[in-house]
């Protein structure tokens, strides 16, 4: 069950207009691909995909899920929206109300286990090892985590544990951290005890009807068996323009954090129709990444390219993350900036962020006359 | 369009060496991501073609891995779609046939079947985004029995080799087929790909069964010509042609041009589809250097790329020098190796230092899986 319905206000303006899931990311992704993949990399091949906010590009994209191998007869993907019903409807009030509305889905395939995710977070993981484990602790409830620094903690939902990994304390964003172990949002249930605890959770109206600040808490009251599964591998959530600039930095070098390319575990992406792309005479291209359809004739250096962006001769790029269908006209300078579909600078003009603070967002369609130029830079 | 397509897989004329010892013609590599079937497949889709027929005699495993049920084209319907037409697969079919007319005669039930007015057909041993609505609805006007196809402009095809020629009146009317070898003197070059009435092309296919006859442009069309039943069609787009080894290879680095790149892959209403790989980004290095070339996705660039195409998955390694060549799928060239006028095939491994060069008229080529 993928929990896609966030409104990612932390990430506007790219939120303005699509959900978070749906936002673009590594040159010919967008971040949703990333949870999608790891399921069908993981042998999952039933996924619910609960939407809310901004649905219509992100269940475009979605389609039948075949990008993902998931158009099948039984099972595949499933797009599953709020809905009214004889009793009334409401929207999602919180995670855990989310998948309580879809319990119906979920006994409909009456599977043993339910993983819950967000489709929010840039991360290669193999849940079918998360899953041995949980069966192997005989758990009703296993919790991905992973190490924090300390001076971080407090912004995540952090689990103390015994030995044998399981927990003995939850606490959601705590002002003084017990331990290091961040919840990466990611829960396998035994389904039994989900809809015990998910029906429980409805019934009380003081609940706000989230998984780490109700259901959570509710399970380790009863004494529940609940254990961390410590994920080592690259994971980031990118809530905000600086992490989610920073995580599409990682897929950039000779040895890069964020492996694209690994044969042994794709991420796979719906494609739009485009042609290979073209590097100019005078264009200069190093360190980066780039998708297909771009025409490149000036300098990107430190930078991730989307699709179909023509870039003119003199033009320069530097640390700079450009969507698809951009125009970068003669003699700009774009640095350290997030460009959204279909912008445009215009000749001579300077596109600047402040390094010290998130990068410079250009909107969707916007047309860039004019310097812009944030913090204190020459 | 009311239409079904038939395309030749393999090549009758063309001797592209290496390339096709593999794989039939319509599975050579071509423009980074592409495979020449892309082509006619989707002109006859984007011509609103649903029923597509594809004659194969041999080595077709990799062309049927590649455009399989047809989805990337939107081929895969209930009620039509793509028909892959091998020897040994019907009754009628006992023999690898030897030519096009063969072929066509060993699926004259597959023709029988359907219901489309017309058959439009033709082979992969050209590159172009061609029209065939334009194309029918001048076959329909002129109410021929056949339309072929002709190009004033054979971009690459190569001397020598036996074509044929359209002698017309002003209307298009066919009023000869010559056989030719020198181009500089010939005006309409037939590009061996027909619009025809169905049921015409069965009976006819049916008479020269009997008569023997063996090829349908030597043949068919010089007879139709003569009854007055044949028009010729001048292709407004260019035709580039993989007639051997070295006219693929200018056929790829053309596509350096930007105006044939817009013309062949780049026309939003025509738009050629080749199948999806989820390839990641193209991965550029920080010593990387890649000029007036096309690279495609999921490389992995840290040397120096100059008039080049480079597909899918190949990897330029540190101070590795391409220049004009074509550099497969899943290629790798080592460090400080030398690549000159090379056309390296898929899965090539060029070791570190090496030195490779051919030239434009005589290019080198390497086998799939070489290790040089």
């Amino acid at each position: 069950m993928l929990l896609a319905g966030g409104q990612g206000s932390r990430l506007a303006p790219l939120t303005n207009h699509i959900a978070k899931p749906a936002v673009p990311f590594g040159a010919r992704y967008r971040i949703i691909d990333f949870s999608l993949s790891n399921c069908v990399n993981s042998g999952i091949d039933t996924v619910g995909v609960l939407t809310q906010y901004q649905p219509l590009e992100l269940n475009d994209y979605l389609g039948t899920g075949s990008p993902w191998d998931l158009d099948l007869r039984f099972g595949g993907l499933h797009i599953l929206p709020p809905y009214q019903a004889k009793q009334g409807g409401d929207w999602f009030k919180g995670t855990a109300n989310a998948i309580y509305q879809n319990l119906k889905f979920i006994k409909q395939y009456d599977p043993e286990y339910v993983l819950i995710l967000s489709g929010d977070h840039i991360y290669k993981m193999d849940y079918s090892i998360m899953l041995e484990e949980h069966i192997a602790n005989d758990a009703d409830c296993t919790i991905a985590v992973i190490d924090v620094p300390l001076e971080e903690a407090s912004r995540f939902g952090i689990m103390s544990t015994d030995d044998k990994g399981r927990i003995t304390e939850f606490a959601e964003k705590p002002e003084h951290p017990k331990s290091t172990q961040a919840s990466m949002g990611v829960y396998i249930f035994s389904t039994d005890a989900l809809v015990k605890y998910l029906e429980e959770d409805e019934a009380d109206p003081d609940s706000e009807n989230d998984f780490g600040k109700n259901v959570i808490p509710a399970m380790l009251n009863d004494g529940r068996r609940l254990f961390a599964h410590l994920f080592k591998g690259y994971w980031r959530d990118v809530g905000t323009l600086s992490s989610y600039w920073a995580a599409n930095m990682d897929a950039l070098g000779e040895f890069p954090e964020l492996v694209l390319n690994d044969p042994g575990w794709r991420i796979y992406y719906r494609h739009s129709f485009n042609f290979p792309q073209y590097l100019g005479d005078s264009a200069e291209v190093t360190h980066s990444i780039t998708g297909a359809g771009n025409g490149v004739y000036g300098k990107v250096e430190d930078s991730v390219l989307f699709n179909n962006t023509i870039i003119e001769e003199g033009a320069v790029i530097k640390d700079s993350i450009v969507l698809s269908d951009c125009i970068i006209r003669k003699g700009a300078r774009v640095e350290y900036a997030i460009l959204d579909n279909d912008a445009e600078i215009c000749e001579g003009v300077t596109v600047c962020g402040d390094k010290s603070g998130d990068p410079i967002v250009i909107d969707k369609g916007e047309k860039v006359t004019e310097d812009r130029k944030e913090g204190g830079l020459k | 369009m009311n239409a079904v397509g038939l395309i030749f897989a393999d090549s009758y004329d063309a001797d592209l060496g290496g390339l096709t010892e593999l794989r039939t013609l319509a599975a050579v590599s071509y423009g980074a991501r592409y495979r020449l079937i892309d082509f006619m497949l989707s002109n006859m889709a984007n011509a609103g073609i649903r029923n597509i027929g594809i004659i194969t005699t041999q080595k077709y495993g990799s062309l049927m891995w590649h455009v399989r049920g047809g989805s990337g084209w939107d081929l895969d319907r209930k009620q039509s779609g793509i028909r892959f037409l091998p020897p040994f697969a019907t009754e009628t079919g006992r023999y690898a046939y030897e030519n096009r007319l063969e072929a066509m005669q060993a699926n004259l039930a597959y023709l029988r079947e359907l219901k489309e007015k017309y058959v439009l057909f033709g082979s992969c041993n050209y590159a172009a985004n061609l029209d065939f609505q334009a194309m029918l609805d001048f076959h329909e006007k002129s109410g021929a029995v056949v339309t072929g196809l002709y190009t004033k402009n054979p971009v690459n095809k190569k001397n020598g080799s036996d074509v044929t020629e359209y002698v017309t009146d002003e209307n298009g009317k066919i009023l000869e087929c010559r056989i030719v070898r020198d181009l500089d003197h010939a005006e309409k070059i037939a590009a061996n790909t027909y619009i025809m009435d169905r049921e015409e092309l069965i009976r006819g296919l049916e008479e020269t069964s009997k008569a023997g006859k063996k090829s349908f442009r030597r043949d068919i069309i010089p007879q139709m010509a003569a009854e007055g039943k044949a028009m010729a069609y001048e292709a407004k787009e260019r035709l580039f042609f993989m007639d051997d080894i070295s006219s693929y290879l200018a056929s790829n680095l053309m596509l350096l041009e930007p105006e044939v790149r817009y013309e062949l892959l780049r026309n939003p209403a025509r738009p050629i589809i080749t199948r999806v790989k989820d390839s990641a980004p193209t991965r550029f290095g920080s010593k990387a250097k890649a000029t007036n070339s096309i690279i495609a996705d999921g490389a992995i660039i840290d040397g120096e790329v100059k008039n080049s195409i480079v597909f899918r998955g190949a990897r330029i390694k540190k101070g590795a020098v391409v220049e004009n060549s074509v550099i497969m799928q899943d290629t790798t060239i080592g460090e400080g190796a030398k690549v000159n006028y090379a056309i390296l095939d898929k899965k090539v491994i060029i070791q570190d230092s090496r030195l490779l060069s051919g030239y434009i008229t005589h290019p080198f080529y390497a086998g799939k899986g070489t290790v040089i």
